[in-house]
Parts: C-alpha cells; structure tokens; sequence
C-alpha cells in the first residue's frame, strides 16, 4: 500500500468540501478521481501533498517523495528547462550536495528522455507548448524518483492528440517508476487510458468507486449523469 | 427589534465602523504574517539557508536596475529644495549655512527617504507582483511539492539583498544629491561652490552617516519583505496580483515613514 486516506474531512468556510472520504492507492496502481467542477478533486490532491491542512482523518503514504503535476504545469517561469527539472536536486537540503553537476545534467538529460523531450534544455517555458509545457513538467516531477505521483487535470486544455501523449506518459511512467498514481480528471479518454479504478465526487463524498469498465456501464444514477454529460440527475452544479 | 436592526445595518455609521473593522482586522493579519515571515526569515538566515546564485541576481536588481530612478529622484528633490533655501539664505544672509544644511537634509532624510519611495515603486512593486504571480499560477505551490521550503527559498535572497544593496544605493544618492544641490545654489543663489562645500563638511558626522546606513539597510529590508510577503499570500487571479502589489506599496511607503520617525527619535533627540 502506497497512499491510505482514512476519513478525510476539510471545511472552507463553514462549507464541508471534502466530507469523510477513505480510499487506498496501490504501488503501480493509478486511480482516477472524478467528478464535476467544485467535487473537491483537486482538494484531495492538496491534502495528500500537504499544501493545505485537513481538519479531520489520516493520510498514510509509504516512505518516499510525493510529486505532483499540476494542471497549468507551474513550471518556473524565469528558470530554464533544464534549472526547472533540476530544482528540487539543487535547492532541497538532503539532495543538495549529493549530485554533482555532470550527474544533475545527465539526469535531467534522462528524465527529458523519458518524456520525449530531448535538447529542449536551454528553452525557457514562454517558448513550449501547452503540450510540451506538461510534458517537462511530468519530467521534474519524476525527477527526485517518487513513489507517489499525483496528477491535477494533466490532460485540460490539450488538444486531442497531446492529450493521449500525456495518457501514454502517465501509463508509462507507472510500469517505469512502479509510483501509486492518482489523476484528478473529468476528461473519459483520460480515465479509460489511464486508470486502473475510479471514484467519482460530488459534494465532497464518494458517490461511485469501481473500474473505469463499471464506471461506463452507467449502473447508478451518479455514474449515468457523468458518462453522458446530462443537466438532468442527482448531481447539480454549484452556481449553475 | 428587527426593523431597529435593518435600520442599524443601513446606516451610513454602521457601514463606516463595519468597514473600519474589516480594515483593521486585515491590518493586523497582514501585520502578523509579516511578523511570522519575517521570524521565519531571520531563523533562515542564521541557519545559513542562502541561495547565492538567487542573491546575485537579486543585489544586481535591487542596486544596479534601481540606480537611475532613485538618483534621479533624489537629484531632482535636492534641487527643489536647494533652489528655494539657496536663494532665500543668500538673501538673508545665511550663505555661509546652505552646503550644510543641504548635507544634513540629504544623509539624514532625503537620501535614505527619498531612495526607499523609489526603491518602493520599482523593486518592491516588481517583487509583490512576482510573488503573486507565482502564487496564482501554483509556482510556489511548486516548490513546496518539490520538498523545498519556499519562504526561504523566495525570501532570503529578496530580502538579504535589500539590506545589502539599499546602504549602497542611499550612499551613490547622497553623493549625487549634495553635488546637485551645489550645483543648483550656485545657479539659484549664486553661491560659490567652495562657500557650499566648506559649510558641507561641518555638517557632516560620522554618526549620522552611521545612522544613515542602517535605516538604509533597515528600509531594504523592510521593503523586500513586506513586498514579498504581500505577494506571497495573494489568491485569485489577476486582480489578487493587483491587490497584492498596491497593498506593498501602501504599507511599504507607511513603514518607512513610522520608520523613519523611529530613528529620529531614538538617534536624533
């Protein structure tokens, strides 16, 4: 087991977003957490990396780093390719000094490699794509060899075919890499590319968890209205 | 009771004290995250947590880029007031007191003062909106993930080099500021400049050009980290970066005037 939530619950101003959820994330096992805009997908994914504190439950993940990819890539804009990639084994206190130059240049060079991205080192993030943007950003984030990654919406925003790129990437890299992997997505090509199991949010709890097959099959209400996109259902949009 | 109360709520006072009340509980949370920042930046420094590359770059953006615009700034304010006290000094009689009044005007206030307003609106601006940018767009987010602690990653280089570089900037603007006011009293009053410069000297003391390098380095600093930290915890989009960088440069222009008072008062009295 690489990642246990037990129990979790976050309250943003009196509103409960994430309310008493439990799920477990396998080592080589991708989950796929979906749902409308404003379930409480991304939420999790913070909560599991740490950027926001939970008020209630457990978290337990396996020794080892969590990485996250994030939905606009984040990368950092005033540093290169290759200074992005190489951040965390430049500035993190315990990798520091474990690298010297040549290796961190030979690593970066591996991890662009690994995700089709070779001789981009010197280019700053202005002049990729959204695509490729994602891409180096897949590639910093594997950079410190996790052994969990978490993916916020890698696939929003790309056309159709980058997006099946970054779907092929995100399998790959859990046969390479063996990470427990949870993607946040709303995207179907995303979810059966890519997950081995599913749960689908609203309102801040699990309405549905099973496999991306099951999830299709569209056996509950939850499962129906999300597989066919419908106004009509137990699901209502916020504001909407 | 109820209409009482919809009244209350309707009325100009209630919405004045209402909005005094948000302002002064923002005040003090924005306070509180300077002072924790700030701690959190002093315990980074003294454990040697410095990115040398970062603090290059930063000292050349804070001393070199912000060269001409606070030279010009303080050039211009010792012109404007060395064309009014040459003239009238001259006239009174007083010739003999100009170079050392305008020394004591620049190295006690107007080169320090005078640099910071500029230091303010050019760097402190540009380090609020780049931390705010960051935040919006997840960079910092970033960072975190990537096991880094972002406060010392972004702020102690921000802030270290603004107590560096700003001694250096203040002691080029006083320079400049002194010469331009020689230069104006000899055109507005017709003050020789051996008059001016022999009155410069008596006024000058090694204590206030002590004193005049640590409000210095004080103002930098205070600077970098109110503006960082005002970036720092912008949310939303363009307009939390809007937000963000004119809350810097209002508190920042507020803190070196309290500043400023603080050592006249403990130096100058």
């Amino acid at each position: 087991m690489s990642i246990e939530v037990k129990n979790l619950t976050k309250t943003f101003d009196d509103r409960k977003v994430i309310d008493d959820i439990s799920f477990k994330v396998n080592d080589g096992e991708i989950l796929a957490i979906v749902g409308f805009s404003g379930s409480g997908k991304s939420t999790v994914l913070k909560l599991i990396c740490g950027l926001i504190p939970y008020d209630n439950g457990e978290i337990i993940t396996s020794e080892g780093d969590i990485a996250m990819v994030f939905q606009y890539s984040a990368l950092f804009d005033s540093l290169d390719v290759a200074d992005n990639i190489s951040f965390a084994l430049h500035e993190r206190k315990d990798l520091r000094k474990k690298f010297t130059e040549d290796e961190i240049r030979k690593i970066v060079s591996e991890k662009l490699e690994m995700v089709g991205l070779k001789g981009i080192e010197s280019k700053f993030p202005s002049e990729l794509s959204g695509g490729m943007q994602k891409r180096v950003s897949f590639a910093r984030a594997i950079v410190t060899n996790p052994n969990t990654i978490l993916y916020d919406e890698p696939t929003a925003g790309l056309d159709p075919m980058s997006s099946t790129l970054i779907e092929d990437y995100i399998v790959s890299l859990k046969h390479e890499i063996n990470a427990a992997s949870i993607v946040v997505t709303h995207q179907m090509s995303t979810i059966t590319r890519t997950a081995d199991r599913v749960i689908m949010l609203y309102d801040g709890k699990i309405v549905f968890e099973g496999t991306p097959e099951e999830l299709l099959r569209q056996e509950t209400p939850y499962t129906k209205q999300f597989v066919t996109a419908s106004l009509e259902g137990p699901m209502q949009m916020h504001g909407g | 009771m109820i209409t009482f109360r919809k009244y209350l709520k309707q009325s100009a006072t209630y919405k004045v004290f209402s909005h005094f009340m948000i302002s002064f509980a923002d005040f003090l949370d924005t306070l509180g995250k300077i002072a924790q920042i700030g701690f959190r930046v002093f315990i980074s420094i003294c454990k040697g947590e410095i990115s040398w590359k970062e603090l290059i770059f930063q000292c050349d953006r804070f001393g070199i880029s912000s060269l001409p615009i606070t030279l010009s700034i303080v050039g211009m304010t010792s012109m404007i007031v060395a064309s009014q006290v040459a003239h009238e000094m001259v006239k009174q009689g007083g010739s003999n007191f100009v170079g050392l009044l305008m020394t004591m005007l620049i190295v006690r206030e107007v080169g320090s003062i005078m640099s910071g307003f500029a230091l303010t609106s050019m760097i402190g601006s540009s380090l609020a909106s780049e931390l705010a940018t960051m935040r919006v767009t997840e960079q910092v987010d970033a960072i975190d993930v990537l096991g880094v602690d972002s406060v010392s990653y972004l702020f102690v280089p921000r802030v270290l080099s603004g107590a560096i570089m700003m001694p250096f900037v203040v002691i080029i603007a006083s320079v400049v500021g002194v010469l331009v006011g020689a230069v104006t009293a000899d055109v507005f009053g017709g003050l020789p400049y051996r008059a001016y410069f022999e009155s410069a000297w008596l006024g000058l003391y090694m204590k206030d050009l002590g004193v005049c390098l640590l409000k210095a380095a004080t103002f930098g600093a205070t600077i970098a980290l109110i503006s960082c930290t005002c970036g720092y915890y912008a949310s939303g989009g363009a307009k939390g970066v809007g937000l963000a960088t004119n809350k810097a440069v209002v508190w920042s222009f507020i803190s070196i005037v309290v500043l400023d008072m603080v050592f006249a008062v403990l130096f100058f009295f």
